[in-house]
């Protein structure tokens, strides 16, 4: 009995799962998405522009006489601009994932999804491939068709010249990922000859797949399934958070009129309900539900409304940017603008500013010169036959700047203490070197035990960078 | 197509921050592989490392989703 009714309730659930989307491609409906003009569709572009011409113009730029921007894998090293960073500054590069989550959390709570309604690549190549397939295919109405039409010779001639569109751009795109890693004129010199290596030529591929994937078909199913900010963004937010808004005090009751009526002459809120600031979604919700995890908050719906607005001759602004407070209780721009310095942005920004300033401390003071120093376990104190004690170490120097440098080693500590051989060392320009030094000191020097010892590093006709290192010199029994 | 991203997409973005910490840590010629020093490029050892990390946690991932089933799937094939 019991038994029966678990199985029940486990198919009724079942049946409520099934409602579910849990199908990427097949259940989703195609989009078609309604391009629109407007103030807001002009930023997006702007920050496409923007954000691209970083993107595919940083792995051009020379600085030094060599690639400006190149994370560059197979040496280990990592050159941005003047610095040239090395596994053992793993830290900053920390810090740096900890100032962008940060940022992130700032702007999320003073204004919602800025990030992915503007600057995320996900909008950006998405925003490109539809301008394409616009160009292409048609407008929504055409595309619609487009689709639903039979295979013809004109519809295959569409979409091959879309995909090739997409598929160039693609290749273009994992080209310029790749030679932030490898350089680029490596690279080109592989282009040209189209003899890459192999693993260059896979991260192209797959990168250049990714983006044809996702910015071809996957689009707002990437931020709605996939992305994990999309997922706890809601836990930044609070009433006073500047989100994308549909004002449903002035839109409701929303229905059909003609141009000109005055919609409460005939018991109308201002919402025709044209339905476009639902055509124009690129994730396809109606903004007029409320706010909603899938919104981006890319604006689209602004424009489109704005517009219609304006053709009616109504005040543009029934979907906008707004706060949940400044909706409820009727605040102007002045008011919401005073609720931006509140305890929680305040928390996020401050500790933002402090990260920010560690970071640039951290980066100022770095030592351009770094020294490891091991002593070798092998030979412990050795009694050498004039009498001395030699003991030997292993120094590893690492010179962090982009000029041929000199180094000089001294020793310091004991009576008499002394380099037996090399102290000097040519380091190539951002380059690595390691030396045995034989360190020696008359037995008279001290009482058998060990005896802490200073190592003085100094770069030659440089006397701004000393590093000292301590370490323990051994006289045996 | 979910359950292929459920298994695809979380192990790709853990295996992606698995390897640049794995790899930012241990310098892949210092690695072993069965006895012999790696002789791979750096940039292959690299892939192969991130491919690796991929392959293992799809397949914990794998593993999550199966067991995930609920009764009713399992029992199905008697009840019927
Ligand atoms: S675009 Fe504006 S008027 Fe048209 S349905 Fe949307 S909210 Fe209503
Ligand atoms: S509801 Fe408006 S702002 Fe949100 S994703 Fe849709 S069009 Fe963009």
């Amino acid at each position: 009995m019991s038994e029966r009714k678990q199985a029940a309730v486990g198919s009724d659930e079942k049946a409520v799962n099934s409602q579910v989307p849990n199908s990427l491609y097949e259940v989703r409906k195609k989009l078609h998405v309604r391009s629109i003009t407007g103030a807001f569709t002009n930023w997006r572009w702007i920050l496409v522009w923007v954000t691209q011409i970083i993107f595919y113009g940083t792995p051009w730029l020379v600085w030094n006489d060599r690639q400006a921007v190149l994370l560059h894998l197979t040496e280990r090293k990592f050159y941005i601009f003047g610095w040239v960073f090395w596994p053992q500054d793993v830290f900053y590069l920390a810090i740096l994932l900890i100032i962008a989550a940060y940022g992130l959390f700032f702007f999320t709570a003073v204004a919602g999804r800025l990030w992915c309604g503007y600057a995320c690549p996900q909008t950006v190549y998405t925003e490109i491939f539809m301008w394409i397939e616009e160009k292409i295919e048609g407008d929504h109405n055409k595309r619609r068709k487009l689709a639903d039409a039979p295979m013809s010779g004109n519809k295959l001639a569409k979409r091959m010249a879309k995909f090739g569109a997409w598929g160039l751009l693609s290749l273009w795109t994992g080209f310029t990922f790749v030679a932030y890693f490898s350089p680029l004129d490596e690279l080109l010199r592989s282009a040209a000859s189209f003899a890459f290596g192999g693993w260059e030529l896979f991260w192209i591929l797959f990168y250049g797949a990714f983006t044809f994937i996702f910015a071809g078909f996957m689009r707002e199913q990437v931020c709605k399934y996939m992305c994990p900010y999309a997922r706890f963004q809601g836990v930044m937010f609070d009433p006073d958070t500047l989100v994308i808004t549909y004002d449903e005090e002035r839109g409701e009751p929303r229905g059909n009129r003609k141009k000109g009526v005055e919609p409460r002459s005939v018991g109308r809120g201002d919402c025709v309900d044209c339905g476009i600031c639902v055509q124009v979604c690129p994730t396809g919700i109606d903004i007029r539900k409320g706010l909603q995890y899938e919104c981006i908050g890319c604006a689209a719906c602004i424009d489109a409304c704005d517009d219609v607005m304006d053709r009616m001759s109504y005040p543009r602004g029934l979907i906008r940017y707004s706060t949940e407070n400044a909706v409820k209780m009727h605040w102007g721009m002045k008011d919401i603008l005073a609720h931006v310095a509140r305890p929680r942005t305040l928390i996020y920004g401050g500790i933002l500013v402090a990260i920010c300033l560690a970071l640039l401390f951290g980066l100022a003071t770095r030592s351009d010169l770094r020294v490891d120093i091991i002593r070798d376990r092998a030979s412990l104190g050795q009694e050498l036959s004039d009498g001395s004690i030699e003991n030997v170490f292993r120094l590893q120097v690492m010179n962090m700047v982009e000029q041929k440098r000199t180094i000089s080693i001294d020793v310091a500590g004991l009576e008499g203490i002394r380099i037996e051989g090399q102290t000097t060392i040519e380091m190539p320009p951002a380059g690595a070197e390691s030396i045995n030094v034989q360190v020696r000191a008359p037995v008279s020097a001290a009482a058998p035990g060990s005896h802490p010892i200073m190592f003085t590093i100094a770069v030659e006709g440089d006397d701004s960078v000393v590093v000292e290192e301590k370490s323990t010199f051994i006289m045996p029994r | 197509m979910m359950k292929w991203i459920q298994v695809l997409w979380p192990s790709f973005l853990i295996a992606g921050i698995g390897a640049i910490i794995f790899f930012t840590v241990v310098d892949p010629q210092e690695l072993y592989f069965m006895g012999e020093p790696v002789h791979f490029s750096l940039l292959a050892t690299y892939s192969i490392g991130f491919i690796s990390l991929w392959i293992i946690c799809a397949a914990s991932s794998l593993l999550t989703i199966f067991l995930q089933q609920g009764a009713d799937e399992l029992n199905k094939p008697q009840s019927n």
